[in-house]
């Protein structure tokens, strides 16, 4: 076989399976969520389905549906992939990974249903290795670097995706993987980001984006906002918030704090300002979230998300909101949770970019 | 993942042909005595939900409804602050958030007094949906569409073309460069051209294409482009040299 087991997780998993009682862990991947699969099987294919089978003897059997995959692994291939699932109730108990976003018709050819693992595995993923902060911290590299190429060849007349192609290439280049981007330019109009449109930027415009790079599988973001020409006093103003709200996150964020305070944290300056109206779901999603193998990983940073951080955890604080001062604005850097508080993985300089 | 240019050019796909698409699929509905069809969408499982609405998630999860006398419904993972622009790109005129879909769309069967539904490839759908709807007062039955006419054809046609011309252009400039140069150069070509989506494959004359990896690509190399253009895909493998 010439893909790499991460021990690490196989060891964890295995254990996970004795407490639990489990027979055999089954991890899944498509072409959307590939981190379950990877988490344990860190292979990158390019088709549509992907089963990792863990028995309790520690053996780990890899079927894919895509014949291109199955052979640049040297692993079994099966077409037909509900065939991948045989087994039934001679298997005894079966877990999986990434159970929820199944074909039912995959479910149903396990014989037995299974039981979910996925939330345990996800636990299993948060606390992350070297090796996978190593990797994490290239992904940051390539977004500062990313962000840095953005910068430099904006330019009003541009239109919104060509300047993605411009970034898309450029990562690529510099050996990303993939890339989760959204962007949005304008003024007091808009209230999110999205994928490119056709609109040109203009002067006065103020260009928000998120780069997610990934190396290896993990991913990385940086959350920026640049404005074209001289800011204007409520582009200023709005910086000033997002710049302290995302600051008082960083400056608590430790194990031992939860989710919801390092998300209060940041609401609490747009209240302290009389915009809290704006930390709630109408107008922002998250105040940040976990990365690792999926670009939106959980816990998720929100007032009602009780979860406690732990040391190398790996997460975005990102105050990302709609303000009527300037518009949606952006600001966020990828932290990995230290010993006695954290470490700001991406170099970018945190400021409001101008160009 | 999705990040290219999602737009909809009516020159290119007029309004008739969604209206004709959604009225092949109400007689479908019709000859099975069902009052609604539930088509899944999500990033990587687009195409049908596309086919019909124009409608792409771009990120999260969707489901369309398309009712037999009604507009179609958009039940929306993503937030309501992008639906001005959902609107602008699809056919949809109702959109409904959901960050919880199914409860989302039980309201809407309860809503329109629908006691059940058609579901375009019921086994097809994700476990977390199929589960708790089957378990539900609605009572859920397959549906299958032919989801092919000129229309499709001539977009997939027009992919085609597109990754065709361009491979072919650019392919003489990889010689020399890494797999990761060459990427780059090719993502900037194809995403300038309106690519929404774009799987870039690698092969130095082993047996099987793959992802870029830093491998030096020499003076002989194939290259496999899958491209994503407005919602239809077309792939296109070439040589160098020719």
């Amino acid at each position: 076989m010439s893909f790499a087991i991460n021990e690490h997780r196989r060891t964890q998993l295995l254990d996970l399976m004795t407490q639990r009682g489990w027979d055999s862990i089954l991890l899944y991947g498509n072409a959307w969520r590939k981190d379950p699969f990877r988490s344990l099987v860190n292979f990158n294919f390019s088709g549509d389905h992907v089963l990792a089978r863990l028995s309790r003897t520690g053996e780990v059997t890899v079927t894919f549906s895509d014949p291109w995959d199955a052979e640049n692994a040297s692993a079994e291939l099966e077409p037909e992939f509900t065939r991948a699932f045989a087994g039934g109730a001679a298997a005894g108990i079966i877990a999986i990974g990434g159970l929820e976003f199944m074909e039912e018709r995959f479910v149903a050819a396990c014989g037995s249903l299974p039981v979910s693992a996925t939330a345990d595995v996800e636990e299993l993923r948060r606390v992350k290795t070297a090796e996978e902060i190593g990797f994490i911290k290239q992904a940051c590299d390539l977004a500062d670097r990313g962000y840095q190429h953005f910068a430099t060849v904006i330019e009003p007349g541009m239109r919104e995706f060509e300047l993605v192609a411009e970034v898309e290439a450029f990562l690529k280049t510099s050996g990303a993987e993939d890339n989760f981007m959204l962007i949005a330019s304008g003024g007091t109009e808009v209230t999110g980001m999205k994928p490119p449109t056709e609109r040109k930027f203009q002067k006065g415009d103020s260009v928000t984006t998120e780069l997610t790079p990934q190396v290896n599988g993990y991913y990385s973001q940086i959350c920026l906002t640049l404005v074209l020409g001289e800011p204007s006093p409520g582009q200023l103003q709005s910086f000033a918030i997002f710049s302290e709200a995302q600051q008082a996150a960083e400056n608590l964020i430790k194990p031992g704090i939860t989710a919801a305070a390092a998300a209060r944290a940041q609401n609490d300056v747009f209240r302290k300002y009389g915009y809290g109206d704006y930390t709630g779901s109408k107008y922002t999603r998250v105040r940040g979230h976990c990365l690792g193998l999926y670009p939106d990983e959980t816990p998720h940073i929100l007032e009602d998300v009780d979860y406690v951080l732990k040391q190398d955890m790996v997460v975005i604080a990102h105050p990302n909101t709609y303000l009527p001062l300037s518009g949606y604005m952006v600001f966020g850097d990828t932290l990995l949770i230290t010993e006695t508080g954290n470490t700001r993985l991406n170099k970018t300089e945190k400021k409001l970019f101008v160009k | 993942m999705k990040r290219g240019l999602i737009t909809w050019d009516k020159s290119e796909l007029p309004p008739s042909v969604f209206e004709a698409r959604l009225a092949r699929a109400r007689a479908a509905l019709a000859k099975r005595d069902l009052p609604a069809l539930l088509v899944y969408s999500d990033v990587w499982r687009s195409n049908e939900g596309r086919h019909l609405t124009n409608y792409m998630p771009y990120w999260n999860r969707s489901l369309i409804i398309i009712p037999r006398e009604q507009a179609p419904v958009l039940l929306c993972g993503l937030s309501p602050r992008v639906y001005p622009w959902i609107k602008s790109v699809t056919v949809f005129e109702e959109i409904r958030p959901a960050s919880k879909l199914v409860p989302t769309l039980l309201q809407l069967c309860q809503e329109r007094g629908w006691t059940k539904l058609g579901v375009l490839d019921l086994l097809g759908l994700p476990h977390e949906i199929h589960s708790p709807l089957v378990a539900s007062a609605v009572e859920v039955s397959d549906v299958k569409l032919d989801l092919t006419d000129d229309a499709e054809i001539a977009m997939h046609r027009r992919a085609a073309q597109m990754a065709h011309q361009i491979l072919v252009a650019e392919l003489p400039k990889g010689a020399g460069l890494t797999d990761y140069q060459f990427c780059g150069l090719l993502e900037r070509a194809f995403r300038r051209a309106g690519a929404e989506d774009l799987v870039l494959l690698f092969s130095t004359g082993g047996p099987t294409p793959r992802p870029a990896s830093g491998a030096l690509l020499g003076d002989k190399y194939s290259v496999t482009v899958a491209l994503e253009y407005r919602g239809h895909w077309a792939r296109v493998t070439r040589g160098c040299p020719r």
